[in-house]
């Protein structure tokens, strides 16, 4: 789950790195007792949990006559479809360079992987591609609770010395904070020393509880009733609502629909081992989509049992047409069941899933 | 066969628990066709003494080790304990070490995986389903019924996914010699260099099928690091970026790891890329063809 900015900056603060004086405000006149702290001209930024904001009108550059007005506009906006309830107002920077600086989870190392470049200011992906020799990278052992000070001579080249600790800071925040992602971009030399002017951390999901997180906001309000049922689920945008059992077959399932040229609505992984009542909560939160027109139920048994599936799909008594693919342990008892009560099984998910685009379309 | 075979005595950590006692019977049961040791010993804290499915369980891995010979482990617990376990096995000894449990927070895994690293041990998973070479052992959680005995290695980022490729090999009368779930996660133990340098080495395998999914760049590292022939499949290819899909490792993210520059690497290189599971058993037949 991706931190908003003011909860990734007031981390990286209390970790020790200096950010830009900044107040959390929730409506516009909330900023005038604020005016005195942030001078004559600061930003005020929409704490919105999309990404792209700066270029959907949620990043306003505002002055102390005008601070109110603006805030007054911005909170009366919807960033990318979202309403904006929070704003950080923040003191504008004299930058005199930029720098980023990130720390990834790097999956063919199986460690943290650390990235600086002198030549900030331009998108880093960018620099990527064209200059990939100005960023420079370590891999650090995450059994180390401190990276050692080589590697971080290794990173700042040139850079102020200054920035040393800022990189272990962040390091440290990495770890501690359960970070899929923690990046400070840009970092900033101004006549006042460096500065993390925006700051990015993802959150691990697996790791939310521990930090304090009661839900995902990352999740759609569907999204989250259906973890509640320990399912994994994605809301797509086509008419065929999807089940299986495990994350690749569920996957491999919407990738055949587009292969038959069809639109997948979701996608439901009712995981292992699923019994019938699991099964029909499975059923009934996919067809509560108003998209859905038909439902691939593509589930291959191994410890889930075909017959506990096909008692789940009955009970389930949902009005949509829905196909099904069962194979494995006790696959003539749970056909049986089906077809007793008339529902369409086919043999393969090639088959189940080319009838259903054939509905559909 | 790799990693193990049917003289490999098999240690259960979570042993007690409903999962880890159901599979210690699985496990059991498919050993005693097979001829094999299978699971010799069971380890939950505080229940040394019990037994499950005949197998005696004890406090520590350690106690475990000195009463049995222990090659493999496969691990049970709960994802706040799951790296201690990892841990807990590589430090006693234990060089094959295979983790189903899923949810494991990526800082736990990133640290247990680098210890067993420096002791020596191989990690497969955390979130997988293990790994059975057909005839000899089944470490894991893999419905053997669907398993047949030949020459064909299966690397696998999924569970269902396998048993599906598995399945329709079978039905096409291609066996395999060991699959392997390597995991889910976005940092795992073993990943497809790993398990292909072990192929490499194994006589019984003449080619692998690599079945990847969306996030990283696992799979083109494998394909690239190998001389065996391979036939692979990615799922995900309708996968929308920025959002897990399923796997907490299948993700697209900032533009990386998607299923469609996945598959054009891989076929920049030479691997045929099945577009549906339906079609892997041909394209496999069709290496066969090549190779003799």
């Amino acid at each position: 789950m991706k931190l908003r900015e003011y909860e990734a900056k007031n981390a990286i603060k209390a970790a020790g790195i200096p950010v830009p004086a900044g107040f959390l405000i929730r409506t516009a006149d909330e900023l005038i007792t604020h005016l005195d702290e942030l001078g004559d001209a600061f930003v005020l930024k929409a704490q919105v949990d999309v990404g792209g904001r700066g270029k959907a009108g949620g990043i306003l550059m505002a002055g102390r006559t005008d601070g109110i007005t603006v805030a007054k506009d911005l909170f009366g906006k919807q960033i990318k479809g979202l309403p904006v309830t929070e704003i950080l107002a923040e003191q504008k920077l004299d930058i005199r360079h930029e720098y980023y600086l990130s720390i990834t989870v790097d999956r063919s190392n199986k460690q943290p992987l650390i990235l600086f470049t002198e030549a900030g200011g331009v998108e880093i992906e960018i620099t990527a591609k064209e200059h990939p020799e100005l960023i420079r990278k370590v891999v650090a052992n995450p059994l180390m609770r401190d990276l050692p000070p080589f590697m971080i001579r290794e990173l700042i080249g040139t850079a102020p010395k200054e920035i040393g600790p800022i990189i272990n800071r962040l390091y440290r925040i990495f770890i501690d904070k359960d970070a899929l992602l923690a990046e400070i971009n840009p970092l900033v030399t101004t006549p006042n020393g460096v500065f993390a002017a925006d700051a990015k951390i993802i959150v691990d999901d697996n790791a939310l509880g521990r930090q304090g997180f009661t839900i995902n906001r990352d999740l759609s309000e569907r999204e989250r009733e259906a973890g509640k049922h320990g399912f994994s689920y994605v809301e797509l945008d086509g008419a065929i609502g999807v089940i299986g059992n495990g994350a690749g077959l569920t996957m491999a399932t919407l990738d055949l629909i587009e292969f038959y040229g069809g639109k997948a609505a979701n996608f439901l992984d009712v995981g292992g081992g699923a019994e019938s009542e699991r099964v029909m909560n499975a059923v009934r939160l996919v067809a509560s989509v108003p998209a859905v027109k038909v439902i691939v139920v593509n589930l291959l048994g191994g410890i889930t049992k075909c017959d506990e599936v096909a008692k789940g799909i009955i009970a389930a008594g949902i009005s949509q047409k829905v196909i099904v693919r069962l194979a494995g342990t006790n696959e003539a008892e749970g056909r049986r069941l089906l077809s007793e009560k008339g529902y369409e099984m086919l043999d393969t998910m090639d088959l189940v899933v080319k009838k259903a685009v054939e509905v559909t379309s | 066969m790799i990693y193990g075979d049917k003289n490999t005595g098999v240690l259960v950590q979570g042993a007690t628990g409903k999962q880890g006692e159901f599979h210690i019977g699985l496990m059991n049961a498919y050993a005693q066709q097979a001829g094999g040791k299978g699971v010799v010993a069971g380890v939950t804290p505080g229940k040394a003494g019990q037994q499950v499915h005949g197998v005696p369980v004890y406090n520590t891995v350690k106690d475990a080790m000195k009463h049995h010979d222990i090659g493999a482990a496969v691990i049970f617990v709960p994802a706040g304990a799951a790296a201690d376990a990892i841990m807990e096995e590589a430090n006693a000894g234990i060089t094959t070490i295979v983790c189903i449990t899923e949810h494991i927070p990526v800082q736990d895994s990133m640290k247990a995986i680098a210890y067993a690293r420096i002791v020596g041990a191989s990690v497969i998973g955390p979130n997988c389903p293990g790994l059975l070479s057909p005839g000899e052992v089944k470490m894991g959680i893999m419905p053997a019924g669907l398993f047949s005995r030949g020459n064909v290695g299966i690397i696998s980022r999924s569970g269902t996914l396998t048993y599906e490729v598995v399945d329709e090999l079978t039905r096409a009368g291609i066996g395999q010699s060991t699959v392997v779930g390597i995991g889910g996660d976005p940092v795992i133990g073993q990943t497809f260099v790993d398990v292909l340098s072990r192929f490499a080495k194994d006589p019984q395998t003449k080619a692998v099928v690599l079945i990847g999914e969306v996030g990283g760049n696992l799979e083109e590292e494998g394909a690239l690091s190998t001389s065996l022939p391979i036939v692979s499949y990615i799922a995900g290819v309708s996968a929308p970026p920025d959002k897990r899909m399923g796997h907490t490792g299948a993700i697209v993210e900032g533009g990386e790891g998607d299923a469609r520059s996945k598959i054009a690497r891989l076929k920049k290189h030479g691997v045929p890329v099945a577009s549906r599971v339906s079609e892997i058993p041909e394209m496999v037949r069709e290496l066969f063809r090549c190779v003799c």
